[in-house]
């Protein structure tokens, strides 16, 4: 109880210090806040559009006062309106949240699925046939970036085999179906990336938990093989796994950026980058607060997670 | 083979597209922003090696001036954040406290952006273009290097010979610069080929997005950019880009496992090539053991036992030729220093050798089952490991060194113990609860009740090393084999735990391999005892003849090495001390093992190796002198 | 009699122990517990212990390596409890230690004539030959030999290592040495070898040693004056042949009489005293005498007070209540 305790206060402060320094690099950046926003196309902007934007955002209240305000809006839920249309921002970000965290626990799913039993093999035969491929193909997924894979996979696929739509999105309650079809290139394309990572953490720590004592004693026992390899070898690498898993959720959300882009699928990151095409910083700011909350609270279940595998943290 | 091949090709590729990525301005080549439009996604020509793009701009041109952008960016963003994250990394790490905290804790919050956001965050605020990348991945990637070399630091910091530089009165910036930093330079130097392959993935994936290098200029990111838009038309202008970022990535990833292969083999990614394969013949392997009727008393007899374990210099003979008793009840102390092959005898037994490089290679163990008449011994050497584990537990039972590691942490003690139980018995859950907590009462743990529900980390030294006896006891085994089970803990509870064994044995009247380097334990515990060097016995006998009457120069030598009260007495003030080191098992003296250590060694003993010669009917030796000694 | 060369007082060391995120107080660790004693120059004393009993933190402490909580350290009269570092710097040629692992305690960069050589350079810069001539003196008189200079640690063997080691914290000609567990990381045939490098040493150049360790044996062939570490303080200190002869503490009892000894028939025949349990955690000690929860002659008075120090002999102390243990007169209660 304690253990989730203080890892949940550590991840209110993590979340208090994100949102500070998002009010503040508008501040520090150097130059006039409101210039810098409004000098998007290259031209130097009239003083009337700053004047007028200054008071649209507040600028021109003590520094302090607008940071009230700030994070008094956060915590109602309100992230401010688009420089765009004016549209509440927070609206438009819950509509699309939904497809961009669709997308990353699919990508995740299928690197778990795909790299634990191959990891496991790997380490099992290690040095041989098996080992051989899946770690050369594993090297040569971690080099290719999300959005080189979704482009040739698109290249294949919709272009060249015309299997498959190049991108877009259809709603899963309109049609399951189409939406799934959809959903898989992108999904794929991360997966991509993020499966050989899982591999060699399986691996690696296969490798090094059946050196371990409790392994030998376990044996000693008299213990079947596959007993002794589920009970006390994949069992205890499952800790190991959860937090590259975690640790790699970063590069993860910046791939969906890409992805998201690259295939249209209209998830946070579409939003995103128009947002930082337009120079739309009450957006940009409300999105990446978004996403640092939910890489955050991901964290945070990562950590519990990683309580609930090992009793030693639990109790220290 | 292949790995070979892939690092040469790495470092080749690397080399040429950064030679000419440098060279670029000097080599004949089109210039990378004159279009010709007449030949707007044009095939690869002579003129044009490979093509032109959407605006009739050579590819080729474009590439390497790409590869210009992208690594100057990369290099000089990996650059900068080391200097900086490695220097906090350093003091963090070094002087720990409230330095720590100001170095490193503002780190955090970095961290805790995913990169790709903070550099849009970044894009937004201050426009794209070249010089604002190359800051902002600085800034993105200062947490990595800091992280790791906090980290290294943090374990170097403590080891002695920082403490030892420390004591002998060097400066902290001496001991930073010279002693810390040369020991945690690999890790670095790994964390910056993955820093410059990320920045090239992360400048290439801002290009794309047309928020990183500012057209006209050449990026690959932006070439892909731009040619997506005419795949269907022409797909090897899309082609090129993302062949040389590719094969770019993948070339500095394999250096860096290349470099971590060398600086830590631990977390060692590269496949592994198993040592070359152990000569001599296999046992033939039978999976119905050989039997035959047992000898009156005897518990377990090994004949010639003979284990290879192959290393990455050349198979090594582990235990060469050893030949030992166990009756029932007694208690068998193996003695030996480090190398001696004392615990590989007890693996060889239990069939626990290190997976894939330890085999027996020949030699026989017989181990006798059933009461009496009825008694019959079966040599388990043939059989394979994979049916043994019939015999595991139930006939012998094995205790290791280490108390800490020898329990797995995830479970707690009553599913350890259940589950050795249910493997030997066809009981409820119910009732091998019960009988765990039995287990537990017989091995003298208090409240065992509670006990069972705990974890290992929860318990001391000592209550772990009784719960590691009580698991090898749930199968009521014959033979029970410690390998130094006490060497891990103190004097007073060594003693615990050696009571605790002597009372087992008597009461359940098992025999006993007792492992050990410590002499004193051996006079402690001993019915009889085996001396070991170099893989082979070379004494064995009655613990009192050992001990009152040795005949081979090493059990002399290793009894006079332990300091006892006449060594005071003498005036002298000196230890008999054995000269030299134990030889490698990879280069083991001709003829006797002892020789070159051994004060009575002549030109024969280097002939042939000594026979074990029979001393009385319960002592052997193996030396060619040891009636003039 | 000299003046002692080290003198503690009431040594203190705690480890962790602050407040809590949520006013939550952790207790600190008390490693070290008052300690109080004195090395004479040329004087070998032993400092015996079971693991977690504090005896290398007070050697560490006492160079202050690591810094003292509370208590006074003065070496060779001066006062270095808080000594600015630059004074300490230079106090630290006067006084080495040789740590227990000869494998960490070797930087792996470093070839063996820079090993002993930077030490060498801490008492001023010599010319190139003269240096390497000087560490090759170092080496010979640890038993290596010339021919080492250029290699690196991992191409020695333990004892060799530990001959290393020695090397580098003699070259700067301390007048004393901690010496800490500096043979339990070696085989016995090596230990011996050590241990008589030791001796020798310490009889040529007459430093005063601080040999710390867990084997009595080993601390009853060395040491002049031996102490004895349970949880943090000294129960009992004594000349050696005084202490194994005649041990008055309880734990020192129990501990002679449950050491290894290689002669079966005595090992065999001896009236064993053996203790129950493991020693408690040091961030969480008994009341009273520390040792009372395992000791078979503790009455109600032990949970009361810290046994104060008391002398039983020639320059014999103990730390405590009962006088009447000794001589197994009194038949232990039952626990």
């Amino acid at each position: 109880m304690n253990y989730v305790l203080r890892r949940a206060v550590s991840a209110v402060a993590t979340l208090f210090a994100v949102s500070t320094l998002l009010f503040l690099l508008l501040h520090i950046v150097p130059g006039d806040p409101a210039e810098i926003l409004l000098s998007g196309g290259g031209m130097a902007p009239s003083q009337e559009s700053v004047e007028a934007l200054r008071s649209q955002l507040g600028l021109d209240r003590p520094l302090w006062q607008q940071y009230v305000t700030y994070m008094g809006n956060i915590l109602q839920g309100d992230l401010g309106n688009s420089f765009q249309d004016g549209a509440p921002i927070a609206q438009e970000i819950v509509k699309r949240l939904p497809r961009t965290l669709e997308l990353i626990l699919t990508a995740a799913l299928l690197a778990v699925v795909i790299g634990m039993p191959s990891g496991l093999l790997a380490a099992l035969r290690r040095g041989g046939f098996w080992d051989g491929l899946f770690s050369s193909v594993s090297s040569f997924g971690l080099s290719i970036p999300v959005f080189v894979t979704g482009t040739l996979l698109i290249l294949l696929f919709s272009q060249i085999l015309r299997l498959v739509p190049a991108g877009g999105f259809v709603s899963f309650t309109e049609d399951p179906v189409q939406h799934l079809i959809y959903l898989l290139m992108p999904a794929f394309s991360i997966a991509v990336s993020l499966t050989p990572v899982v591999f060699r953490m399986v691996r690696t720590s296969i490798l090094e938990f059946l050196e371990k004592e409790w392994v030998r004693t376990a044996r000693a026992k008299g213990l079947g093989e596959r007993s002794v390899l589920v009970r006390h070898v994949v069992r205890n690498s499952l800790s190991p796994v959860v937090t590259v898993l975690g640790l790699h959720l970063g590069t993860l959300l910046g791939g969906t950026v890409l992805v998201e882009y690259v295939f249209n699928w209209p998830g946070l990151s579409g939003m995103l980058v128009q947002a930082v095409e337009q120079r739309d910083y009450p957006a940009v700011q409300g999105i990446v607060l978004v996403i640092c909350i939910l890489f955050v609270l991901i964290n945070l279940c990562v950590d519990l997670l990683y309580g609930l595998l090992d009793p030693r943290v639990r109790y220290n | 083979m292949l790995r070979h091949f892939t690092l040469i090709f790495a470092v080749a590729f690397l080399l040429l597209i950064g030679g000419m990525a440098v060279l670029a301005p000097l080599l004949p080549l089109h210039d990378p922003v004159q279009m010709d439009v007449m030949s707007r996604l044009g095939k690869p020509s002579l003129t044009y090696l490979l093509g032109n793009d959407e605006y009739g701009r050579d590819i080729f041109s474009r590439i390497i001036y790409g590869a210009q952008a992208s690594l100057a960016v990369s290099l000089s963003a990996a650059v900068l954040a080391a200097i900086g994250g490695v220097a906090l990394g350093l003091l963090g790490g070094y002087f720990q406290g409230w330095i720590e905290n100001i170095t490193m804790r503002p780190l955090d919050v970095i961290l805790s952006f995913p990169p790709m956001l903070l550099a849009l965050l970044a894009v937004t605020l201050l426009g794209p273009g070249t010089g604002t990348l190359t800051v902002i991945l600085a800034i993105l990637f200062i947490p990595a290097y800091a992280r790791v070399t906090y980290g290294e630091v943090l374990s170097v910091r403590n080891l002695e010979y920082v403490e030892a530089a420390r004591a002998l009165g060097h400066r902290s910036g001496r001991i930073l610069l010279r002693t810390v930093l040369p020991n945690v330079a690999g890790p670095i130097l790994v964390q910056f080929s993955l820093v410059v392959a990320s920045c090239i993935v992360l400048e290439s994936g801002l290009s794309f997005l047309g928020l990183g290098v500012v057209p006209p200029d050449s990026s690959w990111g932006l070439m892909i950019r731009g040619a997506r838009p005419y795949m269907h038309m022409e797909p090897l202008g899309l082609l090129w880009p993302c062949l040389a970022l590719v094969f770019t990535v993948f070339s500095i990833n394999r250096l860096c496992d290349f470099l971590r292969d060398m600086f830590d083999p631990k977390a060692s990614v590269a496949a592994f090539t198993l040592p070359g394969m152990l000569a001599g013949q296999r046992l033939s392997r039978t999976a119905h053991a050989m039997s035959r009727k047992a000898e009156p008393d005897s518990l377990l007899q090994i004949r010639d036992l003979t284990t290879e374990i192959s290393t990455p210099r050349g198979p090594i003979r582990a235990i060469d030729g050893v030949t030992l008793q166990v009756r029932r009840g007694e208690a068998v102390a193996l003695v030996g220093e480090s190398g001696s092959g004392k615990s590989m005898t007890g693996l060889s037994v239990m069939k626990l050798l290190p997976r894939r490089i330890g085999r027996i290679a020949s030699g026989e163990i017989w181990y006798s089952r059933g009461e009496g008449e009825n008694a019959r011994a079966i040599d388990l050497a043939p059989v394979p490991a994979s049916h043994f584990r019939a015999y595991r537990g139930r006939d012998m039972g094995m205790v290791f060194q280490e108390p800490m590691a020898c329990l797995n942490p995830v479970y707690t003690i009553g599913y350890q113990l259940v589950e050795a139980i249910t493997v030997h018995n066809n009981v409820s859950k119910a009732k091998a609860e019960e009988m765990a907590l039995a287990e537990l009462k017989r091995v003298g743990i208090p409240d065992p009740e509670r006990r069972l529900r705990e974890y290992p980390h929860q318990l001391s030294g000592g209550m772990r090393q009784r719960v590691a006896i009580a698991i090898a006891l749930c199968g009521q085994p014959n033979l029970l084999i410690a390998d130094e089970p006490t060497t891990a803990l103190d004097v007073t509870v060594q003693a615990q735990i050696l009571e605790l064994l002597e009372d087992i044995r008597r009461t359940s009247n098992i025999g006993l391999i007792f492992i050990t380097h410590n002499l004193g334990v051996v006079a402690e515990i001993a019915d009889r005892v085996v001396v070991m060097y170099c893989g082979q016995v070379v004494e064995e006998g009655s613990v009192e003849e050992i001990f009152y009457s040795p005949r081979h120069p090493y059990t002399r030598g290793l009894l006079a090495s332990v300091p006892k009260p006449e060594d005071l007495n003498s005036g002298e003030k000196r230890l008999a001390s054995i000269p030299g080191t134990v030889p490698s098992p990879l280069a083991l003296p001709p003829g006797c093992r002892f020789a070159p250590r051994c004060s009575y060694s002549t030109e024969a003993c280097s002939v042939a190796v000594p026979e074990l010669e029979v001393v009385t009917e319960s002592q052997a030796a193996r030396c060619i002198r040891w009636k003039e000694i | 009699m000299k003046d002692p060369i080290v003198e503690i007082d009431n040594l203190q060391k705690h480890y962790g122990g602050s407040k809590g995120f949520f006013g939550r107080v952790r207790k600190p660790v008390k490693a070290v517990d008052g300690v109080s004693f004195t090395i004479h120059p040329g004087e070998v004393v032993g400092l015996v212990g079971e693991s977690g009993s504090g005896k290398s933190t007070v050697g560490r402490t006492l160079l202050r390596l690591h810094e003292p909580t509370a208590g006074k350290i003065r070496f060779d009269g001066e006062d270095i409890t808080h000594a600015t570092p630059q004074r300490m710097r230079a106090l630290r040629r006067d006084m080495q230690i040789i740590f227990q692992d000869p494998y960490s305690s070797l930087n792996p960069r470093t070839r063996v004539i820079d090993i002993v050589g930077e030490a060498l350079d801490l008492l001023g810069p010599l010319p190139k030959a003269e240096r390497s001539e000087r560490v090759v003196q170092l080496l010979e008189q640890v038993g290596l030999t010339g021919d080492h200079l250029r290699r690196f640690p991992h191409e020695f063997s333990g004892g060799q290592r530990q001959r290393l080691c020695i090397a580098r914290a003699l070259a700067v000609r301390p007048r004393f040495v901690v010496a800490d567990e500096p043979v339990a990381a070696l085989d016995v045939s090596i230990q011996a070898q050590i241990m008589n490098l030791l001796v020798d040493l310490q009889r040529e150049i007459g430093i005063a040693m601080l040999f710390i360790s867990h084997d009595l044996g080993l601390v009853e062939f060395i040491a002049d004056r031996v102490m004895v570490m349970y949880l943090g303080r000294v129960v009992e200190m004594a000349p050696a042949r005084e202490l194994y002869a005649n041990p008055r503490h309880p734990y020192t009892r129990a501990l002679l009489s449950t050491a290894p000894t290689v002669d079966p028939r005595a090992a065999r025949a001896r009236k064993r005293e053996l203790l129950q349990g493991e020693p408690p955690s040091p961030a969480n000690p008994p009341s009273g005498c520390t040792f009372r929860t395992r000791c078979p002659f503790a009455v109600d008075a032990c949970a009361v007070e810290r046994p104060a120090y008391r002398q039983v002999g020639a320059g014999h102390f103990h730390a405590c209540i009962r006088d009447d243990v000794a001589g197994g007169q009194v038949v232990p209660q039952v626990a």
